[in-house]
């Protein structure tokens, strides 16, 4: 999984949300979280993980990649 | 019926941008501080979009008058590197060659460091935090002078996003324009459409600025096919669908260049940043085969031939590596590749990357989509043949590149109050607005459909198998063929789920009509020259000197013809003091 959230370190603040170029994340309106809702759209430019304040997203690139 | 009906939300403008790059953000901002109400419409989100989005590392800066380096010396230089083109000799042979009107490359030289100027006053940094400006060998263009700075632009997006808000720029994000309103033989606005919430805008505007991306997905990217992941890195983010492109070619608009791709090999996957350490140069790194053979390669260019060459006869892979080069090398290499995107530096960090020891593969037979040349043909005003349309940055031909980008989008910002004070009142044509919504929405009506990313890669697949770097008449003709069914077959089932899928539909609509337009292009252009290769036509065509393929649609149907790219006018031509 590209972008991965990791919940006990998120605190809502929903800035992966707002910034992602190609707007893999939607906002879970119930809970007030990000979700990672067409993650197979990533193209992981790691904006989500070098701006989120409290690291909490991680990127894990393709085997690909290696 | 009033237009208030048609469409869920009405604006109007004195200036329509399209895409919040960084031309679209230099643009807007220039135009807003000569008091002119500016919209800016960015499909995702002006703070992290377009193709600094995760930052950028190098910017040229120009011509340096007090250093002696005048615009026409660089307009020189950069014609001459595109003249080289290979021969059976491996000799260099010089075509003449063009991308676009030369004067506009001149006038975008000549204010490059007022660009530099006009980026500080942004609050873009253009120095280091010791206060200096720290330039880099650049073998690209002059031994003499160094043009290329290294720059910290990690942040600049969203340094420019709050500039341009902070000047007045009302910044519509995630809104994607998808087609031009015309009336009367002039362009008046655009339709557009919310990718959150599927909300249809129509934006009246006086004058519309295109500042959108390439359109490099009709390709796969250039990193390795990864599982599932269908959005790469194009030497581009992975937004480039061409939109701008699309939605000026179909209002009317000429498309210049669209025959050409880029230089047609890679740098294995840690290239989102080491793209730059031919740039580094001063010292060359060396290319060496596997066993260790060094291979000369004089220029980007000239090499895609002669690295296919080697493919077969068994010599890849190749190697690019600085392990035997000395220290100072390696230091200058660290500037020169300071600070480049984080994600490429997390990747390396993943991989236990080591700059002064990795051995960086060259894959020599992928495409590396497009770089240099298509566009939109304009003026030397930055207009398009269509009255009301002006583009800059990757959209316009010729002019691609951060820097590039800076300097047209601010010189069109200090043209644009004069442009909207002469342009009259917009007027809208309701029955255009109906069509272009029925058009735009249709795929949220369809159930058990295409799914866009279904069609993406079919149009890929074409793209890669009879287009890419090799072409011949035969292949491109079948590769049309397949298209055309395609288009009859899948297009009206495309699906779109919800307005995110919506987006994606649109982006495959106008993937489609670029596709077309660039083997149109491909199939006109009867010759190989530079890293343009028809297999068929292995011979350079002296017809073609200065030449560039012209694309436009005359009553719906595709028209392709051949025109001379303007000289330099006298008065930039003549030696300078």
């Amino acid at each position: 999984m590209p972008a991965k959230i990791n919940y006990k370190k998120c605190i809502g603040c929903g800035t992966c949300y707002d910034l992602c170029p190609l707007d893999v994340f939607a906002w879970d309106k119930e809970k007030e979280i990000p979700v990672v809702a067409y993650e197979y759209e990533c193209w992981h430019c790691g904006i989500c993980w070098m701006e989120c304040p409290k690291r909490a997203i991680d990127i894990t690139y393709p085997a690909s990649f290696w | 019926m009033a237009l208030e009906h048609i469409a869920d939300r009405v604006l109007e403008t004195d200036v329509l941008v399209m895409g919040g790059g960084i031309a679209g953000c230099c643009v807007a901002a220039k135009a807003a501080e000569h008091g002119l109400n500016v919209t800016l419409a960015e499909k995702s989100k002006t703070d992290r979009a377009g193709n600094a989005a995760m930052g950028t590392n190098y910017y040229v800066v120009g011509a340096k008058p007090r250093e002696g380096l005048t615009a026409l010396e660089l307009v020189k230089q950069w014609t001459a590197t595109l003249h080289q083109v290979p021969t059976k000799t491996g000799l260099p042979e010089m075509g003449r060659e063009r991308l676009s009107d030369l004067n506009i490359l001149y006038e975008i030289w000549d204010k490059g460091l007022w660009a530099v100027e006009e980026l500080e006053k942004l609050g873009v940094p253009m120095k280091w935090p010791d206060g200096e400006y720290r330039y880099v060998k650049d073998q690209l263009r002059t031994g003499k002078f160094d043009l290329t700075l290294s720059i910290l632009w990690t942040n600049v997006k969203p340094i420019m996003a709050a500039a341009v808000k902070k000047r007045g720029v009302n910044v519509l994000d995630r809104t994607m324009v998808v087609d031009l309103l015309n009336s009367n033989g002039k362009v008046v606005g655009a339709t557009a459409v919310n990718t959150r919430t599927g909300q249809f805008i129509v934006i009246k505007a006086k004058a519309v600025v295109i500042a959108t991306g390439l359109f490099s997905r009709i390709y796969n990217g250039d990193m390795p096919q990864t599982w599932n992941y269908k959005f790469h890195y194009h030497w581009n983010p992975a937004t480039v669908s061409g939109d701008g492109y699309a939605a000026a070619y179909r209002v009317g608009a000429e498309l210049a260049n669209m025959n050409m791709t880029g230089h047609g090999y890679i740098v294995d996957e840690l290239a989102m940043g080491a793209g730059l350490l031919g740039r580094t140069d001063g010292v060359p790194g060396k290319i060496l085969t596997w066993r260790g053979e060094e291979v000369t390669m004089t220029n980007a260019r000239t090499s895609i031939s002669k690295l296919a060459e080697m493919e077969q006869k068994g010599r890849t892979p190749l190697y690019m590596s600085g392990e035997d080069l000395p220290d100072d090398y390696h230091k200058r290499v660290e500037v020169a590749l300071r600070d480049m995107r984080l994600a490429s530096l997390k990747l390396a960090e993943d991989r236990g990357f080591n700059p002064r020891t990795h051995r960086y593969e060259i894959s020599p037979i992928a495409p590396f989509t497009f770089y240099l040349a298509p566009g939109v043909n304009i003026d030397r005003d930055y207009k398009s043949l269509l009255d009301g349309v002006y583009t800059v940055g990757d959209c316009a031909a010729g002019l691609h590149g951060a820097y590039m980008a800076a300097p047209c989008g601010f010189i069109l910002g200090e043209n644009l109050p004069s442009i909207t004070k002469n342009a009259g009142e917009p007027v809208i044509d309701e029955a255009q607005v109906e069509s272009q919504k029925q058009a735009v929405l249709a795929p949220m009506a369809v159930k058990d459909g295409t799914e866009p990313m279904e069609l993406e890669c079919a149009i890929r697949y074409i793209c890669d198998r009879y287009v890419t770097m090799f072409k011949s008449e035969g292949k491109l003709r079948e590769g049309l063929r397949r298209l055309g069914s395609l288009r009859r077959e899948f297009l009206p089932r495309l699906m779109a789920k919800n307005p995110h899928y919506l987006m994606r539909c649109l982006e495959v609509r106008n993937l489609m009509d670029l596709a077309e337009v660039h083997i149109n292009a491909c199939l006109e252009r009867k010759e190989t020259r530079g890293n343009y290769i028809r297999l068929d036509y292995p011979e350079m065509d002296r017809t073609w000197d200065n030449m560039i393929t012209i694309q436009r649609l005359e009553n719906g149907k595709p028209v392709v013809e051949k025109r001379l790219a303007p000289d330099l006018e006298p008065e930039y031509a003549k030696e300078e003091k």
